[in-house]
């Protein structure tokens, strides 16, 4: 503020009510204003946030020079192995990790071996925590500090929800598909040796199925944020259903034959097989703490691709369900 | 009443099978208007429909000739509301953050919601606080910060809903003020819904009255307040009856009220009453005149409809 103005009383006088005379912004820019503003919010609030960002970065880091370091080793132990094939193994390995914790699925090599693939659970807990964090919030904080009211009078209810869920979606993407996209460019340049129209449908998978993870969250921590004023509470719930469901699923499996019916109830599963169900993979093996089971997704027995995209869909609905409900419930 | 703001058509909003309210059919001035009425009369819900926050049962209505129906987002960004809840915002966020966010959500770029939030808040005169967070801020404070937000997008009407909510007496004069300020000086249409008689009468020029749903009064609060039930009263030391008989005999409209002797305004009554008087040797202790406080009205008009219903 300049100088000039000595006191507030002049101030007022001066700007105070200058008529609005141009044009208003339309309703995709405050959807975005909605978005914008609480994510500004929860990265000033939060050093948990700035923490966890920090360390997946940390991580991502890491796992890269593990990879480049154990390049040569791997080419000369493979003859056939191109470094196609270590971009893909690699980035699907990693974009899988976001959703599994206990439990990793291999896909059977045309030589019946399994291949190696590493474990980057630990990454996908982070992520797991970080979205939980900040998306409980959302709904939960404008309940408890009645805001609501004050929303609703500038802008239908359905254009608060969809800012809501824009505000996580941009959230998933610069944490989830950002990462991923920008991991697949390093390792190209990193491996060398890329044809990268090959190489191009796992970039599409990335980009989908991050997506795909971004949504399937968001409804429900989304949900969960509009069930309660509490956003612990609510944050709580969310990473229960997805977590401790995740480990109660896999410690449930018994040895042998298809896996049961139990998994389509998990989440994280359900998303890892939609990832497979993406790569047109038709035979995967599931990997939970009690044994190994293999799952034809084709077969006509037991649990079947569109079972799963059914699940998962109906996880969605439900959740998107569970937020236009309470928003309405609430506004009454 | 130069020209209508909100023209209302039997407007209703029943939740499930409780009324809001009912049949609602007005024409609003511009300028000042106050809803009064005790509460769960209904003055939030018919706030809350114009806003298109509910919709109403049935019924229509305009707003600055916007229908709410089908332009409610015409009307939402030409109203600025003030809502009755005790809106606690959120703890960590700044006002100057969360007023320029509102201006963004009525369509304000992001520079000009900023500007406009400054100004906003330094009308309200949490100029010198506007970088502090919420959770550092009073109820008075954040009552401010309301209207500020109503205030940011430059609406042509702003709507306070109770806007006096657990103020201390100076926090009242105070907000009040500044909503007389907004129609006056500003030349804003201002709306105060408000169980509290006084506020009305202080703040606006015009005052719906509304109970169980329904509108029982509407009119310049001057007609509404004014001499065509005002009247004089009387108290005598004897002779009460002979008095009362004498003042009706002439012609005056008189009734009891306790120990007074309430007569219908005239012009001149209160020599006629003189006269009267001292024809009968009546010595008169007290008399004066009483003019309705807008409180009479209501209380007035609130047992009319209590024998109505009863
Ligand atoms: N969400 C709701 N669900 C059911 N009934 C409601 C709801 N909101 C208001 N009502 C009912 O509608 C009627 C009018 O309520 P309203 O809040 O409009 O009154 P008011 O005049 O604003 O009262 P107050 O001075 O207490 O704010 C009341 O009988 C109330 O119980
Ligand atoms: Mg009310």
């Amino acid at each position: 503020m300049s100088e000039s103005i000595k006191s507030s009383e002049a101030y007022v006088k001066k700007f105070a009510f200058r008529p609005f005379d141009g044009v208003r912004r339309g309703r995709i820019y405050r959807l975005g204003a909605i978005s914008w503003q609480w994510w500004i919010h929860e990265w000033k609030r939060s050093k948990a946030v700035k923490f966890l960002i920090g360390f997946l970065i940390f991580t991502f880091i890491l796992m890269n020079m593990f990879l480049l370091f154990t390049r040569d080793m791997m080419l000369a132990m493979d003859p056939d192995l191109t470094t196609n094939d270590l971009l893909e193994d690699n980035l699907f390995t990693m974009v899988r990790g976001i959703v599994s914790f206990g439990i990793s699925f291999e896909v059977e090599s045309d030589n019946g071996m399994s291949e190696a693939q590493f474990n980057f659970g630990g990454t996908s807990i982070f992520i797991l925590i970080l979205l939980v964090i900040v998306g409980s919030g959302l709904i939960a904080d404008d309940i408890s500090n009645q805001t609501t009211e004050i929303y609703y009078s500038k802008l239908e209810k359905y254009e608060y929800v969809l800012g809501k869920f824009l505000a996580f979606f941009i959230f998933g993407n610069i944490v989830l598909t950002l990462p991923y996209v920008f991991e697949f460019f390093l390792l190209v340049v990193g491996l060398g040796n890329i044809d990268l129209i090959t190489a191009f449908p796992a970039l599409v998978h990335v980009i989908l199925f991050t997506e795909i993870i971004t949504i399937t969250y968001s409804a429900i921590i989304l949900a969960f944020s509009s069930l309660t004023n509490r956003r612990l509470y609510a944050g709580l719930t969310s990473f229960m259903l997805i977590f401790t469901v995740n480990m109660i699923v896999s410690s449930l499996t018994l040895s042998g034959g298809e896996a049961g019916f139990e998994i389509l109830f998990d989440v994280l599963t359900v998303l890892l097989l939609t990832s497979y169900i993406l790569t047109g993979a038709t035979t995967v093996e599931y990997r939970s703490f009690r044994g190994i089971q293999s799952i034809n997704l084709i077969d006509g027995v037991g649990i079947e691709g569109w079972m799963v995209l059914g699940a998962l869909g109906l996880f969605i609905l439900l959740g998107f369900l569970i937020v236009v409900v309470q928003v309405w419930r609430h506004s009454k | 009443m130069e020209t209508e703001i909100i023209v209302t058509d039997s407007l209703t909003k029943f939740y499930g099978k409780i009324r809001g309210i009912e049949d609602i059919s007005v024409k609003i001035p511009s300028g000042g208007v106050g809803f009064l009425g005790p509460n769960a009369a209904g003055k939030t819900t018919l706030i809350r429909t114009l806003l298109g926050i509910i919709r109403p049962t049935r019924g229509s209505a305009q707003v600055l000739g916007y229908d709410i129906r089908h332009e409610i987002n015409e009307v939402r960004d030409r109203i600025g509301y003030v809502p009755e809840f005790n809106t606690s915002f959120i703890p960590d966020t700044t006002a100057m953050s969360f007023v320029a966010f509102c201006g963004r959500m009525n369509g304000l770029s992001y520079p000009e919601s900023k500007q406009r939030a400054s100004d906003s808040l330094f009308y309200v005169g949490l100029g010198e606080e506007r970088y502090r967070k919420f959770d550092t801020f009073s109820l008075g404070m954040k009552q401010k910060v309301k209207l500020a937000v109503a205030l940011v997008h430059d609406p042509e009407i702003i709507i306070c809903d109770e806007p006096t909510n657990g103020l201390d007496p100076s926090g009242r004069v105070q907000m009040l003020e500044l909503i007389r300020n907004l129609q006056i000086d500003e030349g804003k249409n201002v709306i105060l819904s408000s169980h509290l008689l006084r506020d009305v009468e202080k703040t606006t020029d015009y005052a719906l009255v509304i109970s169980e749903g329904e509108i029982l009064a509407k009119g310049n609060i001057r007609e509404l307040t004014a001499n065509k039930r005002s009247t004089v009263s009387v108290k005598v030391k004897s002779k009460y009856n002979d008095l009362l008989e004498a003042l009706e005999v002439n012609g005056l409209n008189v009734w009891t009220d306790g120990a007074f002797i309430e007569v219908e305004k005239t012009p001149a009554v209160e020599k006629e009453i003189f006269i009267i008087a001292n024809r009968i040797g009546v010595d008169i202790r007290y008399l004066g005149s009483r003019s309705r406080s807008l409180e009479d009205v209501f209380v007035s008009l609130f047992k009319e409809q209590e024998v109505q219903i009863h």
